[in-house]
């Protein structure tokens, strides 16, 4: 530092970075510019600490999302001693214990040199649509884009399992990531039954459609659960540990767990009447036309994803006319076992007025999307009919 | 101003600067992971704003409460879980502070606006 001027200019910065300035201050950004996010581009910024980032539902139109377009979950602070800029993450290692004859550690090149395996998956947050639920139930207000698809590549889980030898009392697994939580918050810790764990889409992934995982999106490495929840593919993993009974912490009892029958609002739920949320819904969502959207009269393509988790998409209907009529949608021929399927219907909005249209997915489980999804208390799956207003002149 | 003061000063801000270096941003990383500039929200005014702040805001930032539409039973049991999991409230403020969240964010009320992310580089 040179000189006074420097120095305050510095300062300054130094304060803005340290958040120092009078709170005031703090809205003092350009009218309409986004608020930064390196990385980040064009999200909903549902939380700023902890980083909650949500897609806007025009940006599905790619069967595979790109990274900077894909939502982003965190439950607690992201690890401040890893270094997404060092690939080889050289401070960072990763345990395989418990249940097993031979624990082990891994570095990220000792990781890296196992076999490779790829999976196309939908990632959902459990808490997608919380927003929509009525009435409001508390959690980050998610509206429909708390969800993305990507190539996850990485080792499979069930390699390094067998490596270390699984015991016959394994019946659980264990993930530890390395976020850091604030006061007496209980640790993100979950854990998935062994057989999900051995299946040979379950990886322990460092890559996200080919390049290493970012550090929003738990680099260097991270659980990938295909078809399940967003949560059970813990990010910033370096514990893995096989249990002998599901894991006891708050991250699975009460949270993420679903009422077994249906409950009305404010009626106690005991933790024996519920189970944990694993597998996603089946669920379609309209990426154009947006809602509240003014278009010309002629021929529109209705269009957007739709995916059913651990099962694939039978079909995707298109109303018009409110949910009076149905009309089937053409499924785009890109298909991965877990990933969502693109759709389209070609409308012919010849006449001028305001309509409601709606998509409505149906599973090979046989599973269709509701008219009114099923409330439960923390807000966990929506997945309603979707529906857009469009005026057309 | 005189060199020889100018000489001190100078000396003075580079002992502060070496403090800033030394403190305030290591504070800042924990508070700020991002490492981007403050761009947290604020709670709304009210007699327990600050008490509301220094609860809440330690380990969340604002925007976590108004975006949240809950009834007072909610409200409720959202602030006996925090107090729990280490918000500091002292008991004597704990009705006070329920009837805050429970005015200002209530299922009655709009929606809240939210803002989109920038990646920073020239555009998308």
């Amino acid at each position: 530092m040179n000189s006074r001027r420097d120095f305050l200019k510095h300062f300054s910065a130094a304060a803005f970075a340290a958040g120092l300035l009078p709170s005031g201050l703090t809205w003092a950004l350009p009218q309409g510019q986004g608020i930064e996010f390196p990385g980040e581009e064009g999200l909903i910024l549902r939380s700023y600490r902890f980083i909650d980032l949500e897609t806007p539902v025009e940006y599905f139109n790619t069967w595979l999302t790109p990274v900077p377009h894909f939502f982003v979950r965190n439950h607690m602070h992201e690890p401040s001693e890893l270094d997404a800029t060092d690939p080889q993450a050289k401070e960072w290692r990763l345990s395989i214990g418990g249940e097993v004859e031979k624990p082990l550690t891994l570095s990220l090149g000792e990781l890296s040199k196992i076999e490779t395996h790829s999976v196309v998956n939908t990632l959902e947050c459990a808490g997608n649509g919380r927003s929509l639920h009525r009435p409001q139930v508390p959690g980050i207000q998610w509206g429909k884009g708390a969800v993305g698809t990507a190539r996850f590549s990485g080792a499979r889980l069930r390699d390094l399992l067998q490596r270390a030898g699984v015991k016959p009392s394994g019946k659980h697994v264990m993930f530890r990531g390395l976020d850091e939580v604030p006061g007496k918050v209980p640790p993100f810790v979950r854990s998935i039954p062994i057989e999900k764990a051995l299946d040979a889409d379950t990886l322990v992934a460092t890559r996200m459609n080919g390049s290493p995982l970012t550090k929003h999106h738990g680099f260097p490495a991270r659980a990938l659960v295909p078809g399940w929840i967003g949560a059970a593919s813990c990010k910033w993993l370096t514990e893995i540990k096989v249990l002998d009974a599901e894991f006891v912490g708050n991250f699975m009892s009460p949270g993420y767990r679903l009422p077994n029958q249906p409950v009305k609002p404010g009626d106690a739920v005991k933790p024996e009447d519920t189970h944990p949320v694993t597998a996603l819904s089946v669920k379609s969502v309209i990426s154009g036309p947006i809602d509240d959207a003014q278009v010309k009269s002629g021929r529109l393509a209705v269009h957007g994803v739709a995916w059913g988790g651990e099962a694939d998409i039978a079909k995707v209907e298109i109303s018009t006319d409110g949910g009076a009529t149905w009309n089937l949608a053409k499924l785009g021929h890109e298909q991965a076992r877990y990933a969502w399927r693109l759709w389209s219907f070609d409308w012919k909005a010849t006449k001028p007025g305001d309509y409601e249209i709606m998509s409505r997915a149906t599973d090979t489980l046989g599973r269709t999307q509701p008219a009114t999804a099923v409330w439960n208390p923390s807000g966990y799956l929506y997945n309603a009919v979707d529906q857009v207003r469009v005026h057309v002149a | 101003m005189s060199p020889n003061l100018l000489q001190k000063l100078r000396r003075h801000l580079a002992i502060v600067g070496v403090l800033v270096i030394a403190f305030v941003l290591p504070m800042g990383s924990r508070t700020q992971k991002s490492g981007a500039p403050n761009v947290t929200a604020d709670l709304p005014a009210g007699p327990m704003q600050a008490k509301a702040t220094t609860a809440c805001l330690e380990c969340h930032e604002a925007r976590i409460i108004l975006q949240q539409r809950l009834s007072k039973a909610s409200w409720t049991k959202e602030v006996d879980k925090m107090t729990k999991w280490g918000a500091v409230v002292d008991p004597a403020d704990r009705d006070a502070l329920i009837d805050y969240l429970s005015s200002n964010f209530s299922p009655d009320k709009p929606a809240q606006e939210a803002q989109r992310t920038s990646s920073g580089k020239s555009g998308k």
